[in-house]
């Protein structure tokens, strides 16, 4: 009797052990799946996160048709809730890492140089047609000898977006130049309301910094302190702390500046693209216009934001995940993800199709992409913009000089970077 | 007589045999009942704890090709000319030199107030309690609501001419506001252990005190402080350990940047971004993470061996 539970046990220990040893197999990635579905199709996971029912809506739609055309390939799309690059990057580690997946421009460099990614240049072939998307979109997906790792799915820019009514009340033109927005901001400014809502990160003030000489990151270290970029910058900071005509949300009890704007509390704000259905569905009494960025000394400058799909280095069904991604990157596809305006198509034969130049509110911002400047700049980019951002907010709200800011950020950044 | 010796020393040793085959038994049983627990505690405490002091001493990459390079105490050394990992030191440092003494007078006031045998007690009991059962997320999610520059905290001050702040946003309020949050969730907590003990304080203590004539806040201070000074002594413990560890509400506070201006970064949230946000940088974490741990064991030795002293006096 007891030689018996002896057998047991012991057999339950080894299960344990066994079941805690596998799967922990660091390098085999299967993609989550066996690859093949019990009817010989092959399966291909598509990971990404989804800021809208509509965005959902739109990628299932394109999952559909292609899936309409490539019977054989089945594609099991997960949403990753909250945390994607945490969670992502966890499941790369893991082995457990998805085939295809969204991945931001700002991330792109760093994931590149640890090989995780796969290079697509083998693949693309003439009637795919690489060179019709923007190149400055494309750049941040590639390595030093222009092996591509990502194709943009779409991208956004910044665009200066008004209160209309507020600039018909003031008698103020829509401002084309720095100069002129810094005049509206002051005649806008009332009691409730700013002329200009700022959000004081790198992500959305980076043009401005370079707009002068100077180079926000250089060689992959962080260059923001440097005399160049704080000219740049004063202006802005000037803005708010002596003529008082600009504010940052969180000064106002907003979350972005686009609430700021459809609250009433800011009368110009420069967001971009994903602004336009949000104003839409949240504020829709107010008039808004939108424009092209002012220019500095007649230099445009705004910022863009690209997102791509890319490939697991592990994925074990490359040739089906190059399918997808070619069919969701490719002209037909971008066509569907992007004519409802969502997002802003990458390819500028697709831009010209569904007429977007033409568009009042999209127009000034598919202008943008050619000068733009997209967010992403090596891959130190996030421990740099993450200690810009600390020490910029101290500056914008007046408490440090903005040179003193930016030289305390530059050094922490960069100490943190050469360790 | 020799013989019957032989006899008695094999009996003594075939005996003895017996003993050690029960005792193995017991232990085999022992432990094989305890398997499962003992597997779990390995696998998901003791390895992890024990695998981090070991990358500690690495620089550790794991995405990609899994690199560990022996750096020795590097990792260590590092955290001496982080400014930023001062900073949240420091950030920290004050939260607990604020936070835990005032919790725990807080806790203790509410426990006697509630021990006092004043009408309604078990209403207030669970009204003071229910802040304890909200989730710490979605608490914060609410005092941020609440915190918000048109919101409620501020229309109130506003309505009392009282000054209003930025709690969010202004770099030298947020870790106030994370401050005051915490202490409203928390001190219910500690409240309910002190009402426990209270119970157990002998009422004919009090009745002494009462005939020699002492006042309410005379047996306060020297009937019900110095009998729940081992209750306060674990309070205390449980609060450093809980406040060093500040993590969720900061994160959510910031958006899991620390901001603004680092006023919000406590060391957890660092840790987190060394080894989620930054590649490369999980030896790094687990060396803070370490400190960390060091740090609260001297905290909780220090406050075990002061409050000894205060015994002996």
């Amino acid at each position: 009797m007891k030689s018996k539970w002896w057998i047991i046990s012991a057999l339950l220990t080894f299960t344990l052990l066994a079941s805690g040893c596998s799967g922990n197999d660091g390098t085999s990635g299967d993609g989550g799946s066996d690859g093949e579905t019990e009817d010989g199709k092959t399966e291909v996971t598509l990971a990404g996160w989804s800021s809208s029912p509509e965005e959902e809506k739109l990628l299932q739609q394109q999952l559909d048709d292609f899936e309409e055309e490539h019977p054989d390939i089945t594609v099991k799309h997960e949403v990753i809730a909250d945390q994607y690059m945490d969670v992502l990057k966890t499941r790369l580690v893991g082995g457990e890492g998805p085939d295809v997946f969204y991945l931001d421009a700002v991330e792109a460099p760093a994931l590149i140089e640890t090989g995780v990614l796969e290079p697509l240049n083998s693949y693309v072939e003439d009637d795919f047609d690489a060179e019709d998307f923007e190149e400055n979109l494309i750049d941040p997906f590639k390595d030093e000898e222009d092996e591509v790792y990502g194709f943009p799915k779409g991208y956004s820019t910044l665009g200066l977006f008004y209160n209309k009514e507020m600039l018909d009340e003031a008698g103020v033109e829509v401002p084309t130049n720095w100069e002129e927005l810094e005049e509206a901001a002051k005649e806008l400014t009332t009691e409730d309301t700013v002329g200009l809502g700022v959000s004081p990160e790198m992500a959305r003030n980076q043009f401005i910094g370079e707009s002068g000489s100077g180079d926000m990151v250089t060689e992959g270290e962080a260059n923001f302190g440097s005399q160049e970029v704080i000219d740049a910058l004063q202006p802005l900071v000037d803005l708010r702390n002596e003529d008082e005509a600009a504010a940052a949300p969180s000064e106002m009890g907003s979350e972005s500046t686009g609430e700021m704007l459809g609250q009433g509390r800011a009368a110009m704000v420069m967001e971009g693209n994903w602004n336009v259905p949000y104003l839409n569905e949240t504020f829709p009494d107010m008039e808004y216009g939108v424009a092209e960025v002012p220019t500095f000394d007649d230099t445009e400058a705004t910022m863009a934001y690209t997102v791509s799909y890319v490939m697991n280095q592990a994925s074990e069904q490359k040739e089906a995940s190059w399918e997808l991604i070619s069919y969701l990157t490719g002209k037909e596809g971008m066509k569907t993800w992007t004519e409802s305006g969502l997002e802003l198509p990458a390819r500028q034969s697709v831009a010209e199709e569904l007429g977007y130049e033409e568009d009042e509110v999209r127009g000034p911002l598919v202008e943008g992409a050619e000068y733009a400047t997209a967010w992403s700049d090596g891959p130190n980019l996030p421990t740099i913009y993450n200690n810009f951002d600390n020490e910029f907010l101290s500056a914008f709200l007046g408490e440090k000089s903005l040179e003193d800011a930016l030289e305390t950020g530059e050094e922490v950044a960069n100490d943190e970077i050469s360790d | 007589m020799e013989r019957a010796e032989a006899g008695s020393y094999s009996k003594a040793n075939s005996k003895k045999k017996r003993n050690y085959t029960r005792l193995l038994r017991n232990i085999i049983q022992g432990y094989g009942f305890m398997l499962p627990t003992i597997l779990v505690l390995l696998v998901f405490i003791l390895g992890p704890v024990l695998y981090a002091v070991f990358l500690s001493f690495f620089d550790v990459t794991l995405l990609g090709s899994t690199v560990l390079d022996y750096t020795g105490v590097d990792n260590y050394l590092r955290i001496m000319d982080d400014s930023r990992a001062k900073r949240a030191l420091l950030n920290t440092a004050l939260y607990v030199g604020i936070v835990v003494p005032v919790q725990t007078f807080l806790a203790l006031f509410l426990a006697s107030t509630l021990n006092a045998g004043l009408k309604g007690e078990k209403i207030f009991r669970i009204i003071y309690f229910l802040p304890t059962l909200t989730s710490s997320a979605v608490l914060t999610l609410i005092f941020m609501w609440m915190y918000n520059q048109n919101g409620l905290i501020n229309n109130v001050l506003d309505k009392l001419n009282m000054p209003t702040y930025n709690w969010i946003g202004d770099p030298n309020i947020a870790l106030y506001s994370i401050m005051i949050m915490n202490i409203w969730a928390t001190a219910p907590l500690f409240m309910v252990i002190y009402l426990a003990a209270l119970q157990g304080v002998p009422k004919n203590l009090y009745e002494a005190a009462e005939l020699d004539g002492a006042n309410v806040l005379q047996r306060f201070w020297h009937i019900t402080v110095p009998q729940l000074r081992p209750i306060t002594s674990f309070v205390v413990i449980m609060g450093l350990i809980g406040t060093f560890q500040l993590f969720d509400q900061s994160y959510i506070f910031s958006g899991g940047s620390g901001g603004p201006s680092n006023s919000t970064l406590t060391v957890v949230l660092l840790i987190y971004q060394y080894a989620f946000k930054s590649l490369g940088t999980m030896g790094y974490a687990t060396a803070i993470a370490f400190m960390l741990a060091l740090i609260i064991l001297i905290a909780s030795i220090l406050q075990r061996v002061l409050s000894k002293e205060e015994q002996f006096n």
